[in-house]
């Protein structure tokens, strides 16, 4: 069977993914995306996993509480390694979908949609199908939002010197 | 996978082609032509699969739309079971019998020929009482907008539910890619020419 798929280059996905992270601390979780996605959260939660640049496989995962706020996540970075997944979540009004997101296809593993009151299996299953297109929303409108940053000249005029910045160990953190 | 309960974990995938008008019986005739089928008499087979109902692995009955169809998604499941045997116990007990063979017949080797004909009927046997390893892939089709999902990560699993997709509809599923939802002009494009930056560190 013939693959046929569009590229995706791996370094996409964790630069994506370190995008998401290095937002989401900046912008205090809050992405203000274009229609049809409007303002959402989006928050690292308790997993981060990293892998070498040229690698397909995790090599050293922090889970734990707020693991995005420890030496050994910003060393990681400092070495060398790249993000091959996190645990993240997306909240859009009152709706919030937590996942682990990684992988180079950015696979979706573990997904947690919001659950509504139905009537008839019918119904929760086509509920389910419904949230799981906002999710996939959601993750379209980020993933076009990084892809305006990263293929203009602002990500290396403005991004990476911010990520850079940010990426580099703090005296005293945890 | 969890479409009907649990966490989910997914790959999504363009369809590419189209059904014909009526696509509805279409799709219930070749599900029902690919359903999962028990094997008949000597269960020898060390891989079976076939389309099941995604709410019953036991159920392949896709005359009622009403278990498949979701409009405008078609949801089902693939079944696939394994038998397998304890390759280094069958391998004992076939030179235990040999041994019984030739004491029997007070000889000291026994023919090729008898050999395999003691080791076809061990597998027999033991693959008739032994119940398979079964796994089911839920699959979700928007048959409108062309994409579909499939309820796992696993290469070789995927790989199966497309094959069997393909020999059941005539259509490919092709792996989605986040530059698929990009629709500024020339922005997948640029994406595309990017280089990792500083060995993909910032």
């Amino acid at each position: 069977m013939s693959a046929d798929a569009t590229p995706f280059p791996p370094h996409l996905s964790s630069e994506f993914l370190l995008w998401l992270w290095w937002r989401s601390e900046r912008d205090r979780t809050r992405f203000d995306l274009p229609d049809p996605v409007g303002p959402i959260e989006g928050i690292v939660e308790d997993r981060l996993a990293f892998r070498p640049p040229g690698g397909d496989k995790a090599t050293a995962v922090l889970t734990g509480e707020n693991p995005t706020a420890t030496l050994e996540a910003r060393a990681a970075l400092a070495g060398g390694k790249v993000l091959h997944d996190l645990r993240v979540m997306f909240k859009r009004d009152d709706r919030e979908y937590a996942l682990q997101l990684g992988g180079p296809r950015l696979d979706v593993r573990a997904l947690k949609v919001p659950k509504l009151p139905t009537e008839t299996s019918e119904e929760a299953l086509r509920d389910r199908l419904d949230r799981y297109e906002e999710f996939h929303l959601i993750l379209t409108g980020l993933f076009a939002a990084f892809a305006e940053e990263r293929a203009s000249s602002r990500w290396r005029d403005e991004v990476v010197p911010a990520l850079r910045r940010w990426a580099r160990p703090q005296p005293g953190e945890a | 996978m969890g479409i009907l309960t649990g966490a989910m974990t997914l790959r999504r995938f363009r369809v590419e082609g189209e059904l014909p008008g009526g696509w509805r019986e279409i799709v219930r005739e070749r599900l029902a032509e690919m359903a999962f089928r028990e094997p008949v008499g000597g269960a020898r087979d060390e891989e079976l699969e076939g389309w099941v109902r995604v709410d019953d692995l036991l159920d392949t009955s896709f005359a009622d739309p009403a278990g498949w169809l979701v409009h405008p998604w078609v949801v089902f499941a693939l079944r696939v079971d394994k038998k397998s045997l304890p390759r280094n116990l069958v391998k004992a007990t076939v030179a235990q019998e040999v041994r019984a063979w030739c004491l029997e017949r007070g000889v000291e080797r026994c023919p090729a020929s008898e050999r395999k004909r003691i080791l076809e009927e061990l597998e027999d046997r033991w693959y008739a009482r032994q119940l398979p390893r079964v796994q089911t892939v839920e699959v979700a089709w928007h048959v409108v907008d062309g994409f579909a999902l499939i309820g796992t990560t696993g290469e070789k699993m995927t790989d199966r539910v497309r094959t069997r997709f393909h020999r059941t509809f005539g259509l490919e599923l092709h792996p989605w890619s986040p530059i698929d939802s990009l629709i500024t002009p020339g922005l997948a494009s640029s994406l595309l020419a990017t280089a990792p930056f500083a060995g993909g560190q910032p």
